[in-house]
C-alpha cells in the first residue's frame, strides 16, 4: 500500500479507541475466556461435536472453469473445506457499549477477510463461513474488550433495547430476556440462544465491566462523557465531506474543492 | 386534578414496581397510575424461535393492595393523577427511597380527561356520556378493559385505577 491507513480522525479518547478497534495491528484487551462449545451454543447453529455441514465440496475436489481470480484470491479456510454460511448478530446499548453497529463494520472489513456485514441502527450482523465465523466471534468478538457482558447482547432476533434505559442490574433491556443478571455470583449468564430457544444449562459470561471502564473504552460520542463536539478535528473532517457532497456532488469542480 | 409523571432512571423489576404502587397506593390523593413501559410477551413472536414461551422473570402476577395485577410491561414511567398538590413531596421522598439510580419528577398534564371522535365511535355517546370520568383514556382500541386496567378499592370506599400500557 502506497500509504499508512489512518483509520480514524478526532483527537479524542472516542476517536482513538475506534482508530484501536479497527487497527489490525492493534491486540485488544482479553477481559474474558468463554469456552468454544459455550459460544457454538449460543449462537445455536450446530450443537457443540458436531460435524460442520457443508454446501458444495471442498474447492481442490471441483472442478471449476479457470478463472485468474480465484489464482490471485487465496480463499478462507471455510470456504476451502465448503461449510456453510452462518451468522451472529450483535445489539450495543447506547449506554456505553464498546463497540456500535458502525464501528463494528469498519472492524470487520479491517481485520477479517471473507466477511459480510449489514449495518442497521441498533444491530449488526456478521455472515461468514460456519468454522471461521465462530472462531471469530470467540477470539474477538466475544472474549475482548470489544464486548460486555451487560451492554452488549448477542441477539439473533427481536434485538429491541440499544435505545433503551439499563434495567436495575444494570443489564441491557431484552423482551426475550435471553441473558439473566445473578445477583449471587455477580455474573451475566445466557439461558437462550441468540434466537430464543432455551439452552440446556446457562452459559457464564463472565462479570459486566464498571461503568468507568465501560465509559474509558466505549466508542460512543456522549454528551455525559465525551460530546462530539468537542472533538474538534472529527467536526472539520465531516464537514468537509458534508461540503464535498452537497456542493460538489454533481458538480465536482475545483472551485468548490478550494478552500477545503 | 394535577398529573405527576415519575421517570426512573432504570427500567424496572417487578418486585420494585410492587414496593412502589403499594406505597403511592397508600397516599391519600392518588387517584390513578398508568404505568408506561416496555411490553414482555409471553412467547417469542418473531425468528426461528417463534411461539416458544418466554418465561421473562418480571413478567408476574404483583400484588397492590390485595388485588393482584398482572405486570406485562417493564416499568419505566409512571403518570399519577392526583387529587391536590399536598402530597407531592410524599412522592419525592417515596423515589428517592426506592429509586436509589435516580428519577425525574414533573408535574404537568399528560393524558387526556376530555371524551374524543374515537371514544364516540367505540363505545357510542351513550355510554360516553354514563361513564365514569376517570375511565376516559383508559382503554385505547387494542386492549382489553379487563386485562389493561384494575381497580384497587380505597379504604374509605373510594376506588382507584391502574392501568398498563
Amino acid at each position: 500500500m502506497a500509504y499508512t491507513p489512518q483509520f480514524y480522525p478526532g483527537k479524542t479518547r472516542i476517536a482513538e479507541n475506534r482508530r484501536k478497534h479497527m487497527n489490525p495491528d492493534v491486540q485488544l484487551e482479553k477481559l474474558r475466556e468463554i469456552p468454544d462449545d459455550d459460544v457454538v451454543k449460543i449462537m445455536g447453529h450446530r450443537q457443540p461435536g458436531e460435524d460442520y455441514k457443508t454446501v458444495h465440496p471442498p474447492l481442490e475436489e471441483m472442478d471449476l472453469p479457470e478463472d485468474y481470480v480465484r489464482d490471485l484470491v487465496e480463499p478462507i479456510s471455510g470456504a476451502k473445506e465448503g461449510h456453510r454460511i452462518r451468522y451472529i448478530q450483535f445489539t450495543d446499548s447506547m449506554y456505553n457499549a464498546p463497540a456500535q453497529p458502525y464501528d463494528r463494520a469498519r472492524t470487520y472489513m479491517w481485520r477479517f477477510r471473507g466477511v459480510d456485514t449489514g449495518t442497521l441502527s441498533g444491530r449488526q450482523v456478521i455472515e461468514m463461513r460456519e468454522s471461521n465465523l465462530e472462531e471469530i466471534a470467540k477470539n474477538f468478538c466475544i472474549d475482548t474488550a470489544f464486548f460486555d457482558p451487560a451492554v452488549c447482547g448477542i441477539r439473533g432476533a427481536t434485538v429491541h433495547g440499544h435505545s433503551l434505559r439499563l434495567d436495575e442490574n444494570g443489564l441491557m433491556f431484552d423482551a426475550l430476556q435471553r441473558y439473566v443478571y445473578d445477583e449471587k455470583t455477580e455474573h451475566v449468564l445466557y439461558v437462550k440462544d441468540q434466537v430464543g430457544k432455551p439452552l440446556d444449562e446457562p452459559v457464564d459470561v463472565g462479570e459486566p465491566l464498571p461503568p468507568e471502564k465501560l465509559a474509558e473504552i466505549t466508542t460512543i460520542y456522549r454528551k455525559d462523557n465525551i460530546p462530539m463536539r468537542e472533538d474538534t478535528e472529527l467536526i472539520s473532517v465531516v464537514k468537509r465531506i458534508h461540503r464535498a457532497r452537497t456542493l460538489g456532488g454533481y458538480m465536482p469542480t475545483d472551485e468548490i474543492f478550494k478552500e477545503l | 386534578m394535577i398529573e405527576v409523571e415519575v421517570f426512573p432512571h432504570r427500567y424496572l423489576k417487578a418486585e420494585t414496581t410492587e414496593k412502589f404502587l403499594n406505597e403511592i397506593y397508600s397516599l391519600d390523593t392518588v387517584e390513578r397510575v398508568i404505568i408506561h413501559g416496555q411490553p414482555l410477551p409471553k412467547t417469542v413472536y418473531y425468528g426461528p424461535a417463534r411461539g416458544t414461551p418466554v418465561n421473562h422473570s418480571e413478567r408476574k402476577v404483583i400484588n397492590v393492595h390485595g388485588v393482584p395485577v398482572e405486570l406485562t410491561v417493564m416499568a419505566g414511567r409512571f403518570w399519577i393523577t392526583l387529587k391536590d398538590d399536598s402530597e407531592i413531596d410524599r412522592i419525592e421522598e417515596i423515589c428517592k427511597s426506592l429509586f436509589p439510580f435516580g428519577y425525574n419528577i414533573k408535574v404537568g398534564k399528560f393524558t387526556r380527561d376530555k371524551v374524543t371522535v374515537t371514544d364516540y365511535i367505540k363505545y357510542g355517546e351513550r355510554v360516553v356520556n354514563m361513564m365514569d370520568r376517570s375511565l376516559i383514556g383508559l382503554t385505547d382500541p387494542r386492549s382489553r378493559f379487563e386485562s389493561a386496567v384494575k381497580i384497587i378499592p380505597k379504604e374509605k370506599g373510594e376506588e382507584a385505577s391502574s392501568k398498563e400500557q
